[in-house]
């Protein structure tokens, strides 16, 4: 008798240890997902920081480059602006994509080129751009550990009860590792 | 082919199966210990693994100080423009891998090197050599930062300490156990059964030292194939590790510094480059890793 209930125990026990660790298991790997988002936000946040310095210390420079500021100034405001992570990896690649012409346009500049604090803030600007794709890329790791660990078994039949659905994978653009092209 | 993830995997199963071989061998030299003083097996057990757990604990425990002493290696100069960049890369991979950004150190050495300690994660420490941060372009270095956030990423620091830790112990029993062999003379051998266990645990007590030992390196091997792998991983770019493997490879190294024993943590041995497998050291030759990181 004493057996079968130690029996009984043990194996409720065991169920009790199996659903903790899948329950905390999806929980902890969710919480993933939204830390490293917050992570890019963070980054986002910087690089539109370090824009005005940047427009500051190149427009003595840059005379004739009205428009290429201009691309960057707008970029920033509607990074500033962005709301849903859409917006903000849409106004981000934009300035991207601004922020490379300049970089490109500044190779012409050879004054430009030996001002240490453009110098600096070229380096710390780049830096943050690594930073975001890494931070991305964190994302979308995190996104498929938690995907994979919701659509397998057992986890799956715990993810359903817990109404925790498939999250989305932030798209990194192609060309984010090419050089830009210029023609003058 | 092996895809990066089938990769990490293997690794991580070669290196459990070790350390169980490891922990075995350990178990054993034990229950030999016991059976030479004439202690029942259990309680040389319950007097020999604390202390062997101990041993290992307090080897860990001091491990980070004395690395970086060891090397010499100062805090990374933001004030130079080589070593903020080198910065900015240990912070990349740090977000890369999602763990808390290490410190930066720097090693005064020409030659191109790197390695990677600390306990755990939130204390980690990552030095390069200034002849790494001269010689190597910045996807190169981050190749080697994405090897040496995976060492801490996957807590290889931890293994080495405990491996060593572990190996040191079977050493240190083997070597007791030999010498009351010496000086009983094998006296506990009065019936020929005794005789035939005694020789038994004289040939294991030789053994396992040498045996341990090997799966000590074994594993370290194995740990350098997977900080490869994962740190292809992280920076998605298996060929800039590669580049930076194929310039210490052809970067002989001149005045090597450190000691001996921080040479294992390196991301390529500072004393003697094997192009050869040989089971007696502490890396995969060199030309090996680049292959395997071109093939992924």
């Amino acid at each position: 008798m004493i057996g079968i209930i130690l029996l009984v125990v043990v194996i409720l026990l065991l169920v009790i240890a199996f659903v903790a660790y899948y329950y905390n298991k999806i929980i902890r790997l969710e919480n993933r997902i939204d830390n490293s988002w917050a992570q890019i936000d963070v980054q986002l946040k910087r690089r539109a920081d370090l824009i005005p310095n940047l427009v500051e210390s190149v427009k003595g420079y840059m005379k004739h480059e009205k428009g290429v500021l201009e691309n960057v100034t707008k970029a920033r405001t509607s990074l500033m602006n962005a709301k849903t992570p859409r917006e903000n990896i849409d106004a981000d690649n934009q300035l991207t994509g601004a922020l490379k012409t300049l970089f490109a346009v500044a190779e012409n500049y050879p004054a430009l080129k030996a001002n240490e604090n453009f110098l600096q803030l070229q380096d710390e600007l780049t830096h943050t751009e690594d930073k975001i794709s890494y931070a991305r890329q964190h994302y979308n790791d995190s996104v498929l550990a938690f995907n994979n660990s919701i659509e397998t078994f057992p986890g799956r039949t715990f993810a359903q009860r817990m109404g925790k659905k498939e999250r989305q994978m932030l798209e990194i653009p192609v060309e984010a590792r090419e050089t830009p092209k210029i023609s003058f | 082919m092996m895809t990066v993830e089938d990769q990490i995997r293997k690794n991580k199963q070669d290196t459990l199966f070790v350390c169980i071989f490891m922990l075995l061998l350990l178990f054993g030299v034990i229950f030999a210990f016991g059976f030479a003083i004439g202690l029942p097996p259990i309680i040389a057990m319950l007097i020999g693994l604390p202390l062997s757990i101990l041993y290992v604990l307090a080897s860990y425990s001091f491990s980070v100080q004395s690395v970086i002493s060891a090397a010499k290696a100062r805090p990374a100069n933001p004030k130079k423009r080589d070593e903020k960049l080198f910065m900015y890369k240990v912070e990349e991979m740090a977000i890369a891998a999602g763990l808390p950004v290490p410190k930066a150190y720097v090693q005064n050495s020409s030659d191109i090197n790197a390695f990677a300690t600390g306990k755990k994660p939130e204390d980690a420490i990552i030095c390069v050599t200034t002849g790494a941060l001269q010689k190597l372009n910045s996807e190169e270095l981050e190749g080697v930062m994405g090897h040496e956030m995976s060492h801490i990423m996957d807590r290889d620091i931890l293994i080495a300490t405990v491996t060593v830790g572990v190996v040191g112990a079977i050493a240190l029993i083997s070597e007791i156990l030999l010498r009351s062999f010496l000086w009983s003379g094998g006296g506990r051998g009065k019936n020929k059964s005794g005789g035939l266990l005694i020789v038994i645990a004289i040939l294991f007590a030789v053994l396992a030292p040498l045996f341990s030992r090997l799966a000590y390196l074994f594993i370290s091997r194995r740990r350098e194939y997977l900080a490869d792998a994962n740190g292809a991983y992280l920076t998605r770019n298996p060929e800039g590790l590669a580049r930076a493997l194929k310039k210490i490879k052809a970067d002989l190294p001149d005045d090597p510094k450190g000691s001996r024993t921080v040479a294992p943590l390196y991301i390529a041995n500072p004393f003697k480059r094997s192009l050869r497998n040989s089971i007696w050291s502490t890396h995969p030759p060199i030309d090996e890793r680049i292959r395997r990181l071109s093939q992924m």
